[in-house]
């Protein structure tokens, strides 16, 4: 209680009022325009934060700088006020997030290229997602549209899973680091899910902002397990969707990504069925064809061989006909048998007949 | 007990895979193709019946992710 007449040290003053703004404002939310913005020693922000006919000094630690902040950007800030040491009223800013399509766009761009240059959305660190999944994480707050949508469509598709949800905050200030941490929990786990889903429905640019929030985007990089991100709409883009391993255009995209359609697998089940038959048909009729072609084959040879057979013993034949003593005689010669010594008698046969003769005269062919 | 049947549905489709890859590679053999046959054919039924079954498991974790200690 403060008495008439109390005198203060300036110091205790001090005190006093910013015991009092503590009480009357432990906290307040302020939109205006960033000017004089400054970081010193890479550690300390100061900026100024004013309107058409007000300013206000802001200070704050760069760890509560989440998204790329310039000058002429319209923000929200949650700050405490404060006057300091030297008497100056200052803001200790708690969060600050850009405000309006502008301000976002722009602190978007800054921090889409900064961590592009890095390389964080290089499409070689993408990873593939499990073909048929058995366990997913979910993050996502389980009151959201966008999650009632994401469980549904999945049901429909496949059966078996094991999802894990993380419920957390989707927009708010508290938001990404409630998303960080949940990514961490998943990505500590003995038995790791094989994707983590990241869900959130459509939303206004502000209520986004959050999935572009530059410590969310690298610890979504920085996790061991595959990251597939459903935010929003079709035409809404943020730092997340860049990074993430598999950006699904809608939370209900993200579950016709992560899981096969059931109804489709059970159909090419049966069409890869089908596709054997014709492999069977096709070796048993190459089988039958050979063998006929082989039977053909065996046959012409045989054929071949007889015919050579019969050649060979027409070939024999005549040869034999020649030696035929009949033969000999028909052209002429004699057959002599007997003694061929003077005095004996011989028998000599011709064609015709055969008779007796004796031998005159014996002498030796001239060599 | 899902989780078992799930794994078995992943089996089964990589059983069915290399069944068909059978029949499409070098050792193919129309003496065991009959056999094989009948086999993806039974698979191919059990997948389905499997999958027409089956139903998601979704746990909430029980963990906050608010700051707060637990």
């Amino acid at each position: 209680m403060l008495q008439n007449n109390q005198i203060f040290s300036v110091s205790d003053l001090i005190a006093v009022l910013n015991q009092t703004l503590e009480y009357a404002y432990p906290s307040v939310m302020i939109e205006g325009e960033v000017s004089s913005f400054k970081i010193n020693q890479g550690k300390y922000v100061f900026f100024d934060l004013k309107d058409s006919t007000g300013s206000l000094n802001c200070f704050m630690s760069i760890y509560q700088l989440r998204m790329p902040i310039d000058d002429g950007m319209k923000v929200v800030v949650m700050a405490v006020p404060k006057i300091t040491a030297w008497g100056k009223f200052s803001l200790t800013i708690k969060s600050i997030r850009p405000s309006g399509e502008g301000a976002i766009k722009k602190s978007f761009e800054i921090l889409k290229a900064k961590l592009e240059s890095e390389g964080l959305f290089a499409l070689d660190r993408k990873r593939q997602l499990p073909l048929i999944p058995q366990k997913l994480a979910i993050i996502s707050s389980v009151q959201a549209a966008g999650y009632a949508d994401f469980i549904k469509i999945v049901g429909d598709r496949w059966g078996g899973l094991v999802m894990d949800v993380g419920n957390v905050q989707v927009q708010g200030v508290d938001a990404p680091d409630q998303i960080i941490r949940a990514i961490e929990y998943f990505n500590s786990q003995e038995e790791l899910p094989e994707a983590i889903v990241i869900i959130r429905g459509g939303g206004s640019a502000d209520d986004l902002a959050v999935f572009s929030d530059e410590r969310l985007v690298r610890a979504v990089a920085a996790s061991r397990v595959p990251v597939v991100s459903g935010i929003g709409h079709e035409t809404d883009e943020s730092l997340v969707d860049l990074v993430a391993d598999v950006r699904a255009a809608t939370p209900s995209n993200a579950a016709q990504i992560i899981v096969p359609e059931k109804r489709e697998i059970i159909r090419n089940s049966k069409i890869q069925v089908s596709a054997l038959i014709p492999r069977i048909i096709t070796t048993i009729n190459e089988q039958q064809r050979r063998i006929l072609e082989m039977l053909d084959g065996a046959i012409k040879t045989i054929n071949i061989s007889i015919d050579n057979k019969l050649k060979d013993i027409e070939y024999y034949k005549n040869i034999i006909i020649q030696f035929d003593p009949s033969t000999v005689l028909s052209r002429g010669y004699a057959l002599i048998r007997g003694k061929q010594t003077v005095g004996e008698i011989i028998e000599v046969e011709t064609i015709n007949v055969i008779m007796k003769a004796e031998v005159k005269d014996v002498s030796k062919k001239a060599a | 007990m899902s989780q078992k049947k799930q794994l078995s549905i992943k089996s089964k489709t990589e059983e069915l895979s290399k069944l068909v890859n059978w029949f499409n590679g070098d050792e193919f053999d129309i003496e065991i193709a009959i056999d094989k046959f009948k086999q993806a054919e039974k698979l191919a039924e059990e997948i389905e019946q499997d999958l027409l079954s089956l139903k998601n498991e979704v746990r909430q974790i029980q963990q906050k992710f608010d700051g707060s200690v637990q």
